[in-house]
């Protein structure tokens, strides 16, 4: 049954996708950060570039528009992007098949024609797939195949990774959603059948993880801290990567070598490895906005995806070996949100729901899982469950139509604006 | 099973080179353009679209010429002149200074007739002004011979 919600999800995602552009819901696909994200590709691929130079000078003149998170550096005047390259890796395979049609039919090979800006709109989409497919495969060694169908599709549909998959496919978070279900899949792997290959792949997607969004580096915890629920069983975790220290360093050394383009491109860009790649701009760590984060009609992840709240009740109900994630879940989930919470814009910009934490809903499928498990042993809990979540899903996928149809703003909602707007289309 | 397998792959085959041999020469490419924002009427009625750096669209391989009224976007004097260079399936075809505010038109006499339904017309700036423009370009016409 989970196979096929899968297929369904990608069926749908497809639909939602084709919808969208096709009906003028939005600008092309490489646009706002997702512009800065793909910038890299036709730099590297076209402009044999790595220094973004000729692509500003083709695509702009010479200068990046201003919504882009692309500045000049003081001092060497050389550009330097916010967003790093992880994103354009993953896009890679999807952006050759492009240019290679783009050269086929002769449309001009810029970079950013009809094929670039739907190969970087498909590839967000894939990924999100892909990490729906992982979720399922990690979901099923600890619950039973009617509870996976039911996670993925309350995760899909229930929170806004439906709108990362469609209307915001260029974004980093359909990147970061793969990576986290990977990164979870394979740290298990690791801590019940250490291996060589198991060990690279874990450095990869680390590494990854950091070149898609570099707080995402935090997520990482995960491998140390995987089935750590007791004093005892974190000696016998820090006894296995003791035993294991060749892996552990296969992987911190893939994770090293994965990184190294980012800190050779920051060098070149200002002489430096290590940078603020966001100029000015930065945390505000005495002022963190958590209210607004969590619950705030204005982007409050729990106001916008409500059955996010049923999944931390699940993670805090977990049983058996999925037990093993609690203690790093809530440690990322705790300073996560503290770290969004203190970013100077802390909605993120234009989203629908908190985008901030659609990368980490591989870590809330593990609750919502588990509290599914747990109510599927009563009648009458499960139908409420049931009943809860379907209500929850209809109103997430129809407060993402009235943002498609521009009836929800991108930010700063207010109160009577949400009232104003509720169950209205247009 | 294992009979479907290679007619599956039998079957996909041919249907990526049916639509190779469709997007080679697709008829919509005549309606397509890129950087290019949204036309816009100007009181004396004249039809106008603004380009940042890169704007491309095609012409009927058919005709003998095309015309494209092009005018810089100027806020000072100091901002003169923008460089506009123009090619023609990627061969460089015209390149014009533009050093005020009046509309120049780039005539191009086309190369004969290819296997292909369209011709690609590229041009590029040398540097845009605020807001990302940097040449507004006029209604382009293909001439037939």
């Amino acid at each position: 049954m989970s196979r096929w919600i899968v297929r369904a999800a990608a069926a749908i995602c497809a639909a939602g996708y084709v919808f969208v552009y096709a009906s003028g819901r939005t600008g092309p696909p490489i646009r706002s950060d997702g512009f800065s994200y793909y910038v890299y590709l036709p730099s590297w691929f076209i402009y044999h570039d790595t220094s973004l130079a000729a692509v500003a000078q083709d695509c702009c003149g010479g200068q990046f528009p201003d919504f882009t998170a692309i500045i000049r550096w003081p001092g060497t005047r050389r550009w330097v992007n916010a967003h790093p390259i992880g994103v354009a890796i993953m896009q890679t395979p999807f952006f050759l098949v492009a240019h290679a049609l783009t050269r086929w039919s002769n449309l001009s090979a810029d970079g950013f024609t009809f094929y670039y800006q739907h190969a970087a709109g498909v590839a967000g989409l894939a990924w999100i797939i892909a990490g729906l497919w992982v979720l399922r495969r990690l979901l099923l060694r600890h619950f039973p195949d009617t509870i996976v169908a039911a996670t993925l599709a309350a995760v899909l549909f229930g929170t806004n990774l439906l709108h990362y998959a469609t209307y915001d496919s260029s974004y980093s978070h359909p990147y970061s959603f793969f990576l986290f279900a990977a990164f979870l899949d394979l740290t298990e792997r690791w801590h019940h059948q250490p291996a060589w290959r198991t060990s690279l792949l874990l450095g990869l997607v680390g590494g990854l993880i950091v070149l898609v969004r570099h707080t995402n580096a935090l997520f990482l915890v995960f491998f140390p801290l995987y089935g750590v629920t007791s004093a005892a069983t974190m000696r016998v975790t820090v006894a296995r990567l003791r035993r294991h220290w060749q892996l552990v360093a296969a992987a911190v050394a893939s994770v090293v070598i994965t990184v190294a383009p980012q800190l050779a491109l920051y060098h070149q860009a200002t002489g430096r490895s290590i940078v603020s790649s966001y100029g000015e701009f930065g945390f505000n760590f005495l002022a963190p906005q958590l209210w607004g984060v969590l619950f705030s009609v204005q982007k409050g992840v729990f106001f916008w995806s409500p059955i996010l709240l049923l999944a931390v009740a699940g993670l805090a109900m977990t049983r058996g070996a999925a037990r093993g994630f609690l203690l790093p879940a809530a440690l990322f989930l705790t300073v996560n949100t503290y770290l969004i919470a203190s970013w100077f814009d802390w909605q993120f910009g234009g989203s629908f729901g908190h985008r901030g934490f659609v990368d980490a809903l591989p870590v809330f499928a593990i609750g919502l899982a588990s509290l599914f498990s747990r109510a599927a042993s009563s009648p009458a809990a499960r139908a409420a469950v049931i009943s809860v979540c379907a209500v929850l899903i209809a109103l997430s996928v129809f407060q993402m139509l009235q943002y498609w149809n521009g009836v929800l703003p991108f930010s700063d909602t207010t109160w009577p604006q949400y009232r104003a707007a509720f169950l209205r289309l247009k | 099973m294992t009979r479907r397998r290679p007619m599956a792959i039998a079957v996909a085959i041919l249907a990526c080179a049916a639509a190779l041999a469709y997007l080679r020469d697709p008829p919509w490419l005549l309606s397509m353009t890129s950087g290019l924002r949204e036309e816009r009427r100007e009181p004396a009625g004249k039809t106008v679209r603004t380009m940042a750096g890169h704007a491309s669209f095609f012409v009927p391989t058919d005709a003998a010429s095309v015309e494209i009224p092009l005018r810089g976007v100027f806020e000072s004097e100091k901002d003169w002149p923008i460089t506009v260079t123009i090619a023609i399936d990627d061969r460089p075809a015209d390149r014009l200074t533009l050093t005020d505010g009046s509309w120049r038109v780039s005539t191009l006499r086309l190369p004969p007739p290819s296997g292909r339904r369209v011709r690609r017309i590229d041009i590029r700036a040398d540097r845009t002004r605020s807001d990302q423009r940097a040449v507004e370009v006029g209604e382009w016409k293909s001439i037939r011979p």
